[in-house]
């Protein structure tokens, strides 16, 4: 790598993680959400440095865009900063059992990441948007389709989920 | 440490993140934003591993699309239970929910 794409690199690695960190941390939701779209905008930062343009937008696209305005909304109807849900005190030992959530599973995804390398090339090359199209249409239409049949069925259940019939609303 | 190395790491870390958070959070929606968290961390092994090796290069930006599509219709659907359950228990807060009293 050059010594620009390592400063990039290391710029957009304290983004996500600082961001990731924030958005666990932080005592108010909205502001969790801000660590998040830090976080979710560093990766699209790392796409655009491993020359894929494409999945850098539609990270932008899908995931701040779509999704975390969702979550906002979500935040808003489930009023769970009104209360200030997350301020409250944890019961001891909290801190301690969630990082043994992740002690183990990340000690040995690390152990092998770092003993079993595959071959690395240093100047990945961009794929061109006919091929992505290709792929999506050619090959995997069977999966393309069906990813569109359970984000059909995903929206269609969330509306019959959250619709109130008019008399139990005051149930 | 080669450039493939350093970017599973970072997605190694939101992982780690991911993890911590789903255990740490009170509320359904910090666990929320726990799993997006890790559904990157996905992502972005995923892309490494298919731009920065001999690997079909479309198949894995593929993949990471699907990933994406999955993680939207996954939050639209956490999105109407959270409002489900904040309506009946007055509350998205995970201590209250596992009463299980209905």
């Amino acid at each position: 790598m050059e010594l620009m794409a390592k400063i990039a690199f290391v710029v957009y690695t304290l983004l996500v993680l600082g961001g990731g960190c924030f958005a666990v941390g932080a005592h108010s939701l909205v502001r969790a959400m801000v660590g998040l779209i830090t976080s979710l905008l560093g990766v699209a930062g790392m796409y655009m440095l491993m020359a894929a343009p494409f999945m850098a937008f539609m990270q932008i696209l899908i995931y701040v865009g779509a999704v975390c305005i969702l979550m906002f909304f979500a935040i808003m109807l489930s009023r769970a900063d009104a209360h200030g849900v997350e301020s409250g005190s944890r019961r001891p030992g909290k801190a301690l059992l969630s990082a043994l959530a992740f002690i183990s599973p990340v000690f040995v995804i690390g152990w092998v990441i770092v003993n079993y390398q595959p071959e690395s090339i240093s100047i990945p090359l961009e794929v061109p948007l006919e091929v992505l199209g290709k792929g999506l249409l050619d090959n995997y239409a069977l999966a393309f389709e069906l990813i569109s049949v359970v984000l059909l069925a995903a929206m269609a259940g969330a509306v019959l989920l959250a619709f109130d019939k008019k008399g139990r609303a005051a149930e | 440490m080669s450039p493939l190395m350093m970017y599973q790491l970072v997605a190694l870390g939101l992982l780690a993140i991911g993890l911590y958070g789903i255990v740490w959070r009170k509320s359904l929606v910090g666990m929320l934003i726990s799993v997006e968290l890790m559904l990157n961390g996905a992502g972005l092994s995923i892309v490494s591993a298919s731009q920065l090796t001999a690997a079909d290069s479309a198949t894995g930006q593929i993949a990471t699309l699907f990933v994406m599509g999955l993680a939207a219709a996954e939050a639209t659907l956490v999105l109407a239970i959270i409002v489900v359950v904040a309506k009946r228990f007055k509350s998205a807060e995970t201590d209250t929910v596992s009463r299980l009293k209905g």
